[in-house]
This record gives C-alpha cells, sequence and structure tokens, in this order.
C-alpha cells in the first residue's frame, strides 16, 4: 500500500515535470497561430482561427529561413572541420611515440576549460586584421578550435582502445598513415565520432556571443543572432516573432527526434571530461 | 654489407617520414588551438594592463594594475559578481535536488522511464535564445501566460512586471536556466546512479531499509563523483552565464541584472573600454580554475 502511494506520488512528479517542459513549447507554438488579439485573449487559448500565414509573414520579413539555413551550414561546416582537424590530431597522439607528445596531449586538455569570454576581443581584433568579419570561414575556424579540444580528447581516449592489431594488418597489407587513418581507424571510430559531432552541431548552430562580435550582415545572421532583434519588443504583429521561435528550434528537435539516445550520450560524455 | 647499408638508408627514411607525418598531422589542430585559444587568451593578459580604446591598429598605453583597480571597485562589477552567485544558489538549492530528483525517477523502475528521459531532456537542445524569447513572452506582464495563470488563480497580487523588477528577474533567468538545463543534469546524476550495483539495494531491501533510507544511505553517497562533476560544471557555468541573460534582459534595466560576462561584452563593445573588459576577462579566467580546483579539492577532503 504505502510503495503503491509512493509510486504514484513519482508519476505525479514526472507529469509535472514533464508538463513544465512542454508548457512554453506548447504556448509558443499555440501563439504562432494567433493573431495578436488572440494572444492578448489569453495564451492559453485555442485560436478561433488558425492563422498559418504568420509562417509565411516569419520567412518574408524576418529572414528566417536564411537565418536557419545559415545556421545549419554553419554546424555543418564546424563539424567538418572539427572531424577532421580532430581524428588528425587523434591519430598522431594515439598512434606514434614522439617527445612533446604528452605536453601537447595535456595542452589540447587545458583548453577545454578556457573561458569563451576571455577570448573575445582578441578574436574580433583578430577578425577585424585577417578580413574575417561577416565571413563563415572565421567563425568556423572559432567555432573548430572550441570544439576541438574536446574532440581530441574523446577521438584519442577512443583510438586507444581501438586494437593496434587492426593497424598492424593494414601496414602489411600496404596502406601508408592517410589509408590507415581515414580506410581503417575512422570507419571503425563513427560512433564516438558522430557523438562529437552532435555535440559540435549543437554548438554552432545556438552559438550566440562569436556570432554577435563578428556578424553585422543581416543576411548573414545565424539564428541566434537574428532573434536578438526580436526581444526588443515593439514589432507590431507578435504571431510571426513566435513563428520565427517555432522555426529556429524545429530543425534542434527533428534532430533530437532522430537521435535521442546518440544526442544524450553525447552531451554525457561531453559532461564528463571536465 | 650492401643490403645493411640499404636497410639504414630505408630506415632513416622512415623515420624522417614518420616525422613529416606526425608535423602535419598535428599542424592544422596547432594552428587552430594556438591561434584562436592560446593567444587571444594571452592578449587577453596582456590588454588587461594596458588601455585600449579598440581602435585597430592605434597604440596601447601601459597603465599596470589600474584597469584591475577601476574593475574591482566598480559597484557594478559586484553586483554582477553577485548575480551570479545568485545563479549559483539557484544551481545548488533548486537544480540540483531537481536533476537528482529527475535520475532517480529516470533510474527507477516505474514504467515510461525512457519517454521521461527523452522528454526531460529536450530543452537542452533548443539554442538558448529561442529558450529565452519563449520565456520572455510568457512573462510579459500584459498578455503573458505567468501572470494569466496567476489571475486565473485568484492571485493578482502575486502579478509582477517580472523581467523589469530588479533581483527578481535575475531570479527569472535563474529559474529559466534551471527549466533548461534539469534534464542535462539529469542524465550527470543518472549516469552515476546506473553504475550503483543492485546488489546493494537487495542487501538493503532485506535489511528493511524504506526507499527513503535506500536513497539516503546509498543513492546519494555512492553519487559522489556525479555531485563533484555537476559542482565544477555547476559553478563555472555560472560564472560564465551570458546568453540567457543577454537574449533575456540584455543586463538591464539600468545594468541591475548584468552578469560579469555581459559587463565584460559591455565594457568592451558598447564602451570600448577594452582594459577593463579585458581585466575583467581575466578575473573571471582566474576564478574558474581557482573555484573548479577547489571543488575537486573540496570532494577529495570528505573521502577521507
Amino acid at each position: 500500500m504505502k510503495s503503491k502511494v509512493g509510486k504514484l506520488c513519482c508519476y505525479v512528479f514526472a507529469i509535472i515535470w514533464g508538463l513544465i517542459t512542454i508548457f512554453p513549447l506548447y504556448i509558443t507554438f499555440l501563439s504562432s497561430v494567433k493573431d495578436n488579439q488572440g494572444i492578448n485573449l489569453g495564451m492559453f487559448k485555442l485560436p478561433v482561427k488558425w492563422l498559418w500565414s504568420n509562417y509565411t509573414a516569419a520567412f518574408n520579413s524576418a529572414h528566417i529561413g536564411q537565418a536557419v539555413i545559415n545556421s545549419i551550414s554553419l554546424g555543418i561546416m564546424s563539424t567538418v572541420i572539427v572531424t577532421a582537424v580532430g581524428m588528425l590530431a587523434a591519430y598522431v597522439l594515439s598512434r606514434k611515440r614522439f617527445k612533446l607528445k604528452s605536453i601537447i596531449y595535456s595542452l589540447f586538455l587545458v583548453g577545454v576549460m578556457v573561458p569563451v569570454h576571455c577570448t573575445i576581443i582578441p578574436i574580433s581584433s583578430l577578425a577585424t586584421g585577417i578580413g574575417g568579419r561577416n565571413s563563415y570561414w572565421f567563425l568556423t575556424l572559432v567555432y573548430a578550435a572550441f570544439n576541438l579540444s574536446q574532440a581530441i580528447f574523446l577521438f584519442t581516449g577512443y583510438l586507444n582502445e581501438v586494437n593496434k592489431e587492426l593497424d598492424e594488418a593494414a601496414i602489411i597489407d600496404g596502406c601508408n598513415d592517410f589509408q590507415l587513418l581515414f580506410r581503417v581507424l575512422t570507419p571503425v571510430s563513427l560512433p564516438i565520432i558522430s557523438t562529437q559531432a552532435i555535440l559540435t552541431f549543437v554548438y554552432g548552430y545556438g552559438e550566440l556571443i562569436f556570432a554577435m562580435i563578428l556578424l553585422s550582415d543581416e543576411r548573414k545572421y545565424t539564428i541566434s543572432r537574428a532573434m536578438l532583434s526580436f526581444s526588443g519588443g515593439y514589432q507590431q504583429q507578435l504571431g510571426p516573432i513566435f513563428a520565427c521561435i517555432i522555426f529556429a528550434v524545429l530543425p534542434m528537435i527533428i534532430l533530437y527526434v532522430l537521435f535521442h539516445e546518440k544526442v544524450q550520450s553525447g552531451m554525457l560524455s561531453g559532461a564528463v571530461k571536465g | 654489407m650492401l643490403f645493411k647499408e640499404k636497410e639504414r638508408i630505408f630506415l632513416r627514411h622512415r623515420k624522417v617520414n614518420e616525422k613529416i607525418i606526425i608535423v602535419t598531422f598535428l599542424m592544422p589542430a596547432l594552428v587552430l588551438f594556438f591561434g584562436l585559444i592560446v593567444y587571444p587568451v594571452c592578449n587577453t593578459v596582456f590588454l588587461s594592463f594596458h588601455s585600449w580604446k579598440g581602435v585597430y591598429g592605434a597604440a596601447k598605453d601601459f597603465v599596470g594594475l589600474n584597469n584591475y583597480g577601476k574593475v574591482l571597485s566598480s559597484e557594478s562589477f559586484w553586483n554582477a559578481m553577485l548575480n551570479s552567485v545568485y545563479f549559483m544558489i539557484g544551481g545548488f538549492v533548486i537544480l540540483m535536488p531537481l536533476a537528482f530528483g529527475l535520475a532517480l525517477l529516470i533510474t527507477s523502475r516505474l514504467k515510461g522511464t525512457k519517454l521521461m528521459k527523452t522528454a526531460f531532456f529536450m530543452p537542452v537542445m533548443l539554442s538558448t535564445t529561442a529558450v529565452a524569447l519563449m520565456w520572455v513572452y510568457i512573462l510579459n506582464p500584459s498578455y503573458g501566460a505567468a501572470n494569466t495563470i496567476l489571475r486565473a488563480m485568484g492571485l493578482d497580487a502575486l502579478c509582477r512586471e517580472w523581467l523589469s523588477t530588479p533581483t527578481l528577474n535575475v531570479w527569472c533567468v535563474v529559474l529559466v536556466n534551471e527549466w533548461m538545463y534539469a534534464g542535462y543534469n539529469m542524465l550527470i546524476f543518472a549516469a552515476g546512479l546506473v553504475a550503483i550495483p543492485d546488489s546493494l539495494y537487495e542487501a538493503a531491501e532485506i535489511d528493511g531499509c524504506s526507499r527513503w533510507k535506500k536513497i539516503r544511505y546509498i543513492s546519494i553517497p555512492l553519487s559522489k563523483e556525479s555531485f563533484k562533476i555537476f559542482s565544477v560544471l555547476c559553478v563555472t557555468g555560472c560564472l560564465k552565464a551570458f546568453d540567457l541573460i543577454w537574449a533575456m534582459t540584455k543586463g538591464g534595466p539600468n545594468h541591475t541584472s548584468e552578469t560579469p560576462a555581459t559587463l565584460l561584452y559591455n565594457e568592451a563593445f558598447t564602451f570600448k573600454s577594452f582594459g577593463k573588459s579585458s581585466a575583467i576577462g581575466v578575473v573571471l579566467l582566474v576564478m574558474g580554475v581557482v573555484l573548479s580546483l577547489l571543488m575537486n579539492r573540496l570532494f577529495k577532503k570528505e573521502e577521507i
């Protein structure tokens, strides 16, 4: 009897937190298909008329589609760079022997601790110096740099666990280092690569502070940067703003629904290194 | 003889080759790392001793510890520190118990734990500004859902201008922060809980322990590693709090809800005092390192 009450309490707690989790999204969605009057009537009420035109308005006026595409491409580019550069470094750090190896490895580890904010001024001047303002290649490199430490840490750890007999077999078959890394070891490391890829992508998609500093051209705004301009709250029509929010979170929700196990384990391995 | 000579040349050749491989494979990572992390950090330290108005190529005057003096004696800096202390208090008083409770839930033998886990974790995935914006509108004093709910419950007296009342606005952001990261920290605790062997719980059950006692004497003490990870992440994360507060209040009204990171940003890109801003950056960096070492030490001491 007692344990039944306990169980019930647990379920109630779970349901309440679940509702709290879903609640903002639900409200946002409802508001995204209302006009101002409908929103003023109460955010909870179902809309009297479903105004899907808010979505087209969001698309046309706020360049939100462009911003989503910008964010996604930044996420993808940083992911590609982090993966490639990280795998190259991790391969050397796990398979070769040389003098400075442990120093270089621990250097990368320390890099995880550096707070982003300590670097914004020099990075901003650097961008001015080499023409990196409003350009994605520079932003991509910045994102990659801040994800690299962790990638190298995870990749090296994983490669160390991969049996070295695999290398020997490949070398006997005449593989050089490039082939060994890209034909043999990369496919074997796909689990950890996908984990890191998700981490980097999520970071690149939502990153705010560098996007604020380095991007001033509205057409190049990422989704985080683009949405900042709404928080002033002087807009006439609220509905399209909510539609924009929905657009912004949609790619992430899709990614999450598709790969939630992977995302969860990935985020976790990102935390435990600290 | 000839054969040995050939072998030696071959080996030397290989060694050179090996070195080339090592250097070329490491080079991209090192360039990125030194160019965009090590150099900027050193440059920030350098700038923190100089006065510079941010004009590209303009002279930087050495001013010694002046910037640090100005920062540490300014009221706004300590106000910002106080706000990040609020973030920490919120983290340890609200987020930690909540996340641990959720972790107990999803590792229990209840039905639907997988669904719970998936649902609870989701907020972390949404980008911070989107989350911030959602809550800004929910907390809007005139049509926001927060005040609507309060009015519906007859608690009109509790309705507030959530994001423009000093201190209250910081706590609102703190709570949104907890909303966003509860699921994430839940996973950290859950990873620790899963690692506790079932046999311990079974033994406790035989000894007649209640559910609460099992949590108190097995789950919590054996999750020490998770608590350590949480503490380090929480403290360093709170020092760095930027995105949410920026997107929700921009540090305002009248700088009441600044955190050190927004202050740093404002000093640099609004007031163009790059030296002062760099000094804040260095203070943050040092504090982050000191606090994480302190946390590690704290948890080690308890072990003995």
